[in-house]
């Protein structure tokens, strides 16, 4: 074995050239795959995290069929009671209830149909970053400590806080009274004038377009709601701790489930946006493509490389073979070229990835141009993120060394199986 | 270890295919590994994107069924004729009507109603609504100038303009939405009509079955419209509509049909959304006037203000 590594290491060579350009196609290949999951894998984990800040967060409580139609009808109870609940839950890092409904917004002669949100002024930023998306103007402020305050008078005034796109086209500023007309619960007319205490950007135009925020006690007046709420928000330390998260909600609800008679709903992320999951999951797999393609090109590259160089040195082999040696020993000789020449590839490719992707990972890149504007339109974030996960490298360095052997096998083959006789006089 | 077992193999296999056509073969077999990567690769993706094939509902077996089961339609009627008379069954040119509106909720212990009067100008396109109770919205007016739709709440003195988006959202509670107000006059011009039979279980001489399917160019919000129409009088008596998608998402019935002025006037008319169990609007008008003379002031965001 030591012998036919020495001399499959000497041949590979003796073309140093040729070896070195092979050698850093290799190079090049692992350090684009590498760099390629470990940014996808960033961009979506900021995708997910992204998300689930603007959204319904990592899990989601509600009414039964809610998430179907949208609407007042379908509920989930928010009293002191699912409070504690909901806060005794194992895992959740911030809980929020949230009320969501339609209402006409107003001012001087524009309007618009708006989504309007009622929010816990303080437990809302346990949960999504809607607080710290204000550019102008303050954040919705509680009226006397976190608790619910019955009366209105003692609350102050009705506060909203708008996207910025909202505020243009009804051309309110700080302090302007925006009107609210909407539907209540009980099928009442509802409409208040809302103060204008902030205005805010969000990633996604669409919203920033139809969002509005008042606070939760607001819109359990303004729709009549009563001790209810549209959904509870709840916040995992990961995406990945989504899903036990989901049911331990689902366990901590369960007893209220059963002595309310309500029928209520716990969802994950990737039940909540399922368009997400799947363009992540569309997203990679055209990504698996392209690198699967590089990296075949790369065995053949191997593969062409030894050919040649079994090629060149076919009189030396055929010499070799009528000397005695066996066959099976030769093949193996050729094998351990091709190996070393991707392992010789591979090696340096991680030591020129892994340190990059070491001080890369983390960081979050904002793009520019033309990139930002065709990002936005679909809502996220101009950013690129990498992230470096042990199964990167480790993953890289199999499907690479994987594709080399296979790559591997025929020149070897080929180099054993040739005739002494014909190989000496072929060169 | 792993170069014995590699050496073993290409000895056997060499009797079975000739050197050529195996030097062929491998760079196929390369290919096809990376081909059932991509696959591999692909297929998860696409089996979560495929999308639940729509379904006929019973619902829906059930109105296709109602409507086969028609009688042919008498030759020589038209059918636009036909929708024109139904339009003015219950409309004249000018038109005053005082109504309740009665919203049935499984959400509400007690119904909730709503009484308004109402003044049409069918040719000009243009009418106002004044809500008189309940007291929370006593005054509340709704002025059509099409293509706008205005809105004025007294209680806080702003006139609204009802945009776009708003369109489906329900008018004051009820099933009735801020669309039925407004493009309740484009049934003849935006339609295309077809006479799809008789049906002998409606009216006293039967009720003929129209079908209104908006024209392209059209901005309504059904997919189609059917409706009964009494034989005789020309009345409607009851409409389904269909949402794009071929489903029947709510019927209004009409009721209560009194005889004004040669006009066989339905007086109750009831919506039902089939779509929420337990919803229910009825409209039951307590007075009908037919060609009144209505002041043109009384069409103007202006008037809209005065509730007096």
């Amino acid at each position: 074995m030591a012998v036919a590594t020495r001399l499959a290491w000497r041949n590979v060579w003796r073309n140093p050239r040729r070896t070195a350009l092979s050698v850093a196609a290799t190079v090049f290949a692992v350090v684009l795959v590498m760099l390629s999951v470990a940014m996808a894998a960033g961009v979506h984990e900021k995708m997910i995290e992204d998300a689930v800040r603007m959204a319904s967060g990592h899990v989601a409580i509600s009414g039964e069929g809610y998430r179907e139609e949208l609407t007042l009808e379908e509920f989930v109870p928010w009293d002191e009671e699912m409070a504690a609940a909901v806060d005794g839950i194992e895992g959740a890092e911030g809980a929020a209830p949230r009320i969501s409904s339609f209402a006409l917004a107003s001012f001087a002669d524009a309007s618009r149909g708006v989504m309007v949100l009622g929010v816990d002024p303080v437990r809302e930023p346990t949960v999504s970053d809607l607080p710290s998306r204000i550019a102008e103007g303050r954040w919705l402020e509680p009226a006397s400590g976190p608790g619910r305050t019955h009366d209105p008078g003692a609350r102050g005034r009705r506060s909203i806080v708008v996207g910025r796109r909202l505020a243009d086209h009804l051309g309110v500023g700080l302090g302007d009274e925006v009107l609210l007309y909407g539907v209540a619960y009980t099928l009442e007319t509802a409409y208040e004038l809302f103060e204008v205490v902030g205005i805010m950007r969000l990633p996604d135009p669409r919203l920033e377009r139809s969002l509005a925020l008042i606070r939760l006690d607001d819109a359990r007046d303004f729709y009549v709601y009563g001790d209810r709420a549209s959904e509870i928000a709840l916040r995992a330390s990961s995406a990945a701790q989504a899903r036990a998260l989901r049911d331990a909600a689902a366990e901590a609800v369960a007893p209220l489930e059963a002595a309310r008679g309500v029928r209520l709903e716990v969802l994950d992320y990737e039940a909540l946006m399922p368009e997400l999951v799947q363009l992540i999951l569309i997203d990679d797999a055209g990504m698996y493509v392209l690198l699967a393609i590089l990296v075949v090109v790369v065995g053949f590259g191997i593969l062409n490389t030894i050919l040649m160089a079994i090629l060149e040195r076919s009189h030396e082999l055929g010499v070799i073979l009528a000397l005695g040696l066996p066959p099976a020993r030769l093949f193996r000789m050729v094998y351990l070229e091709s190996l070393l020449l991707a392992g010789v590839g591979l090696a340096i490719g991680l030591c020129v990835a892994i340190p990059v992707l070491a001080v890369l990972d983390g960081h979050v890149f904002l793009l520019g141009g033309d990139i930002a504007a065709a990002s936005e339109l679909f809502g996220m974030e101009p950013t690129l993120v990498f992230e470096l996960k042990p199964m990167n490298p480790v993953g890289s360095a199999v499907t690479v060394f994987a594709v080399a052997s296979m790559a591997a096998l025929y020149p070897a083959w080929k180099a054993s199986a040739s005739s002494p006789v014909s190989a000496m006089r072929s060169l | 270890m792993r170069m014995r077992t590699m050496q073993a193999k290409p000895r056997p296999a060499r009797a079975s295919l000739s050197p050529e056509a195996r030097e062929r073969l491998r760079p196929c077999g390369l290919l096809l590994a990376a081909l059932c990567i991509a696959i591999a690769t692909v297929q998860p993706a696409r089996a979560t994107a495929q999308v639940d094939a729509a379904t006929p509902t019973p619902d829906a077996e059930a109105a296709a069924a109602e409507l086969a089961g028609l009688e042919p339609p008498p030759a020589g009627l038209d059918a636009r004729n036909l929708a024109e008379r139904a339009l003015r069954a219950l409309r004249s040119d000018t038109t005053y009507m005082s109504a309740r509106m009665i919203v049935t909720s499984p959400r509400l212990t007690s119904d909730r109603v709503v009484a308004f009067e109402s003044w049409d100008d069918l040719p000009g396109k243009r009418s106002l609504i004044r809500i008189q109770s309940p007291s929370k919205d006593r005054g509340t007016g709704f002025l059509k100038l099409t293509p706008n739709l205005w809105m004025y709440v007294p209680r806080v003195e702003r006139t609204v303009r009802i945009p776009p988006s708003m369109m489906l959202q329900s008018w004051m509670g009820s099933d009735f939405t801020n669309d039925d107000l407004v493009n309740e006059s484009s049934e003849l011009d935006d339609y295309e009509h077809a006479l799809l039979g008789v049906d002998r279980r409606l009216g006293e001489a039967g009720a003929h079955v129209l079908e209104y399917r908006p024209l392209e160019r059209a901005a309504v919000v059904w997919g189609r419209i059917v409706a009964w129409l009494d034989a005789k009088t020309g009345t409607p008596l009851r409409q389904d509509f269909y949402d794009e998608d071929g489903e029947r998402v709510r019927t209004m019935v009409f009721e209560d049909l009194r005889a004004q002025g040669g006009r066989h006037v339905p007086h109750r008319w009831q919506l039902t959304p089939l779509d929420k169990p337990g919803h229910r609007t009825v409209i039951e008008i307590d007075e009908f006037r037919f060609d009144v003379d209505i002041d043109e002031e009384i069409f103007t965001t202006r008037n809209l203000k005065k509730t007096g």
